[in-house]
């Protein structure tokens, strides 16, 4: 599964890790995670992230 | 097409990176005054506390905007634009002419009418350069005084303490994040605060700034004196609307746009900090990603997308003390009911404002597990009718209603 980066702030999604404190469980792939799920960073949606090579 | 935008901030960034993806036959130009490609505000408090080195500051490089297409000209200050000839001049005096314009100037820190605030030793916190200086300063071991209680103002006081220095707080109201906490939630914040070292005081307002070419402290309005090496103003940003009021724009607080971003100028646009939509200024990443999106979607022909306000949610970014607020917290009239929760031995407290059967607030303190669940209450407008009671009791799956809540309205 591959990571994602936010492109406001660079925090990086990690499927493995997931983001529990957002409610995604640990495991989540990425085209899991809900629509209205906000970078726990700076606030942004999903459509600012870009996923890494 | 030439489009040509002022401010290489979150906003400015933003409608030019949504531009280039969309139509790469837009020539976009990109102008800031700073001499640093884009980097996130929110990261120079960990740069401060030393989590994050100046070289992982920026979040791109000069390919990044390369593979869009962006040209981008830093250490570059519009000076004036003139609606008329649809021009744009610089402080190297060169002119830049436009098709499209987009105003994203940000906003400045506002250092209110205080006698001292010119001294040597005072400081703000805007950007890269100001915290640099910050840092430099936090070297010399001087205690630090920080005018203002609002989250920069704690944010940055927390991130001081890992120099070791002394740190104070002061804040004019009687208790801190007035706009988005209550009274109980302020009390909590305040004992989470001073138990990580940073003094803090309530209820009294600095009068004047002393000292003879160097700062040496503050006298506040209740007499008191504090002395101190060095006085960082947070007192909250003004928009920087001087380029817009100059060629003639409609500013009130900010530059005035429509529900297309559109100022009052033809082709003109402006997005982020400095905008003012609904008489509203917001001053966060959130307001000016969606601005951005709409200028973005605007400028490349697609008119139908309009700009709605968001609901604002903020969050505290200091270690170990977990605070978010959403929306609506000091409900001021009308019908409404809260939902608290309090434990104060594991200082959690959690509020919840209700109206017409809907969360249109929270207040998360002490905890984050709740996070996901109550931003989705709020966002999705899920109607809480039959729970209502029951939402913030610890045995309570608020994570499993919204779940079946959102199948259900699916
Ligand atoms: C330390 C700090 C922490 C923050 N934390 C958060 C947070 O956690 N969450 C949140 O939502 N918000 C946070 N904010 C606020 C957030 O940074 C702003 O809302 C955001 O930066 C606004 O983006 P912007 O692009 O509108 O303006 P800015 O980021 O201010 O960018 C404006 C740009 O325009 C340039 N400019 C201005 N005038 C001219 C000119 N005449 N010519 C050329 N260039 C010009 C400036 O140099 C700058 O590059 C924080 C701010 C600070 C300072
Ligand atoms: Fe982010």
């Amino acid at each position: 599964m591959s990571k994602w980066e936010c492109l406001v702030c660079g925090y990086i999604y990690d499927p493995e890790v997931g983001d529990p404190d957002g409610g995604v469980e640990p495991g989540t792939a990425w085209e899991d995670v809900p629509d209205d799920w906000l970078c726990p960073e700076c606030g942004a949606g999903k459509d600012m992230f870009e996923e890494m090579s | 097409m030439r489009l040509v935008i002022i401010g290489n901030g979150v906003a400015g960034v933003t409608t030019a990176r949504n531009v280039a993806d969309r139509k790469a036959s837009i020539e976009v130009h990109l102008y800031t005054k700073e001499p640093y490609a884009y980097y996130p505000r929110p990261r120079l408090i960990d740069y401060i506390s030393g989590k994050l080195s100046v070289e992982n500051l920026p979040q791109y490089d000069d390919a990044w905007y390369q593979a869009r297409g962006i040209d981008v000209h830093l250490s570059q200050q519009a000076m004036a634009v003139d609606p008329q000839a649809r021009k744009v001049a610089f402080a190297d005096g060169h002119k830049e002419i436009y098709d499209s314009l987009v105003l994203a100037t940000g906003s400045r820190a506002w250092v209110p009418p205080i006698q001292g605030a010119h001294l040597q030793g005072v400081h703000t916190l805007r950007c890269l350069d100001d915290a640099h200086a910050l840092c430099r300063q936090a070297e010399q071991g001087e205690p630090f005084l920080i005018l203002g209680g609002g989250l920069l103002g704690l944010d940055t006081a927390m991130a001081l303490r890992s120099y070791g220095v002394d740190v104070t707080v002061v804040e004019l109201l009687p208790r801190l994040l007035p706009r988005q906490l209550d009274v109980e939630g302020a009390a909590l914040l305040q004992q989470a605060i001073e138990a990580r070292g940073v003094r803090v005081i309530t209820g009294d307002a600095c009068s004047e700034i002393e000292g003879d070419a160097q700062v040496h402290g503050a006298r506040l309005g209740s007499g008191r004196f504090l002395p101190a090496g060095v006085v960082l103003i947070s007192a909250g940003v003004r928009p920087k609307i001087d380029l817009a009021q100059e060629a003639g724009l409609t500013c009130h607080l900010g530059v005035v746009v429509d529900e297309r971003m559109l100022t009052s100028a033809p082709a003109i646009y402006a997005v982020g900090d400095t905008a003012e939509f609904n008489g509203r200024v917001w001053g966060i990443i959130p307001a000016a990603l969606a601005q951005a999106r709409v200028a973005g979607a605007q400028i490349t022909g697609q008119t139908d997308v309009a700009y709605q306000d968001v609901v604002p949610s903020t969050t505290l970014q200091v270690t170990g003390i977990d605070l978010t607020s959403v929306g609506e917290v000091n409900p001021e009239a009308g019908d409404y009911q809260e939902v608290r929760f309090l434990d104060e031995a594991a200082q959690i407290y959690k509020k919840l404002v209700i109206r017409e059967n809907r969360v249109v607030g929270a207040i998360l303190l002490g905890s984050r597990s709740d996070l996901a669940a109550v931003n989705q209450l709020v966002s999705r407008g899920i109607d809480v009718t039959e729970v209502q009671d029951q939402l913030l009791e610890p045995d309570f799956d608020l994570g499993a209603f919204v779940r079946r809540a959102s199948a259900r309205s699916a």
